[in-house]
């Protein structure tokens, strides 16, 4: 069994009075990919929010490869290797697409792979190099979530989650977003991948969770959902 | 002529002060989202502090730009403990801010009456700038020009460091979505302390160096804050450009409004406040810091 790259354990969340994640725990394992489902207010965006340091949970652990950082700040949460590329994508749209990435940047964990710079990102993103000058603001959807992913790699992460990186994308765009996932998790890194549509999700995950109203419920690999072994309409709706 | 070209001149130097006053105030309400009610005080301190460093009371005189900065540092140091010993506290509670700025400049005008004392002190103008530039039979004293030229100067170096610099760059995004620069690994508590010690200090700059040109008495801050609050409406909070623009507007609505219409000097002077915060409540340049 591969090392924890991030663990929930128990996790109880409230915004103000409203219970939203009920006893939450999974596990991402070193170097996997695990494909987060749910319906709309599953409490999938929570999860992300709890283990950035976003939301304190009133009980439970997030650990991070077996530290505990547990209602740590976010800035601290990023210092141990987590990075996030928000839903909505969230780029500082008052900056331009090179000081994006120029905020964001941190000697991190790098890996065996050579370590992410603006030019390690705009190798990856040409779309973004032409645009470095520009305000982030002005950018196109697609262009808003490279650059989205490109601010998360800046800080060297050892982890990567990412909250619905395909929502109001166009068809073509997405499955560009999606070839760079593969990639990412080809280079090692461990993600976790949100999203609403469990089509995009299972050719590329290696494990899924599945929740529902706030609490688990399937907990599988993506091999055994495959084949069928669960109703998946019971948890995620009709799609 | 000469008396619209001097009020012209009285009115950008003014402008000038009240930019060094209000960028500070406006970019830790863009930042920060506090409304710093200690600012006026942060502005009569610093010029209170200049005082007893030029005046030779601390038992040695010193050059009034030196003495300047220091004051300016000084009232620095004192914001960033307020900063981290009282704000940080209050992180998101913008009433209780509220009140905690406003006593704290009750205290510090309290303090201030008790090691000052209550009668203006004048503050000379430095020996090498007394004199006047004649242009054309009116005479434009040395010393407002100098202002004018320090604030741009600082206009400039504010920008350069806003924008050019990677701390600035940290600033903006903090000002863009403090939470998602927090996920970035952006430290913005210490923004908040660097920035905050900048306004303070920059406050503090502009009070000692208004000090030839307005005096230092018992009150100075209650005048200036009303001042910075209407700049920083007029030109939207967290913009530099704003903070600019709208010291200049307000620099000539309130020096030609005193001239012209003394008894309604403060009517002139609030009624565009009220008006952009009906008709335009972001003010003038809202939602872009530079």
């Amino acid at each position: 069994m591969a090392n924890s790259a991030l663990e929930l354990h128990g996790i109880e969340a409230y915004y103000g009075d409203s219970h939203v994640l009920q006893q939450v725990s999974f596990r991402l394992g070193e170097g996997r990919l695990l494909g987060l489902l749910g319906r709309n207010g599953a409490g999938k965006s929570t999860c992300m929010n709890v283990s950035v340091g976003l939301l304190p949970p009133r009980a439970g652990s997030v650990e991070v490869f077996g530290a505990t950082v547990t209602r740590l700040p976010p800035e601290s949460v990023a210092a141990r290797g987590v990075a996030l590329v928000p839903q909505g994508r969230r780029i500082f749209k008052s900056l331009t697409v090179r000081e994006n990435l120029m905020v964001a940047a941190h000697a991190g964990f790098a890996t065996s792979h050579e370590p992410w710079t603006a030019d390690t990102v705009f190798a990856m993103f040409p779309r973004l190099a032409e645009r470095r000058g520009q305000l982030a603001g002005y950018l196109s959807g697609g262009e808003q979530q490279m650059l989205a992913i490109g601010r998360a790699l800046m800080a060297n992460p050892r982890v990567l989650l990412m909250d619905e990186p395909s929502e109001g994308l166009a068809p073509q765009v997405v499955a560009e977003v999606m070839a760079t996932i593969r990639k990412l998790k080809e280079s090692g890194l461990s993600i976790v991948l949100v999203e609403q549509n469990p089509k995009l999700v299972f050719d590329i995950a290696d494990d899924i969770v599945i929740l529902n109203s706030g609490r688990v419920a399937v907990v599988s690999t993506a091999e055994q959902l495959k084949s069928g072994g669960v109703d998946l309409r019971q948890h995620l709706g009709v799609f | 002529m000469t008396f619209w070209l001097l009020l012209t001149v009285n009115s950008i130097t003014f402008g000038g002060l009240l930019f060094l006053l209000s960028a500070g105030f406006s970019l830790i309400f863009g930042l920060m989202r506090i409304p710093n009610l200690t600012h006026g005080s942060m502005f009569m301190v610093g010029a209170y502090l200049g005082t007893s460093l030029l005046g030779g009371t601390s038992g040695f005189t010193l050059n009034f730009w030196v003495a300047a900065l220091i004051a300016a540092v000084e009232v620095a140091i004192l914001g960033a403990l307020m900063e981290r010993l009282l704000l940080r506290r209050l992180a998101g509670q913008q009433l209780a801010q509220v009140l905690v700025t406003l006593g704290v400049s009750f205290m510090a005008a309290d303090l201030c009456l008790m090691g000052w004392g209550g009668d203006p002190i004048s503050v000379a103008t430095p020996p090498h700038l007394a004199g006047f530039v004649r242009v054309d039979g009116a005479a434009f004293p040395l010393y407002r020009m100098a202002v004018i030229l320090i604030a741009v100067v600082f206009a400039v170096a504010l920008w350069l460091m806003l924008e050019r610099t990677r701390l600035g760059a940290m600033i903006r995004a903090g000002v863009d979505d403090p939470q998602m620069a927090r996920v970035v690994g952006i430290r913005v508590s210490q923004l908040f302390t660097i920035v905050f010690a900048l306004g303070a200090g920059l406050a503090g700059f502009a009070g000692i160096i208004s000090g030839p040109i307005l005096s230092v008495y018992p009150g100075l801050d209650q005048d200036m804050l009303p001042l910075a609050l209407v700049v920083v409406i007029l030109g939207g909070t967290g913009s530099l450009l704003g903070s600019f623009v709208g010291s200049i507007i307000v620099g000539f609505i309130y020096n030609f409004g005193q001239a012209l219409l003394p008894e309604l000097a403060y009517f002139v002077l609030f009624l565009p406040m009220v008006l952009v915060l009906v008709l335009r409540p972001q003010g003038l340049f809202g939602g872009q810091i530079l």
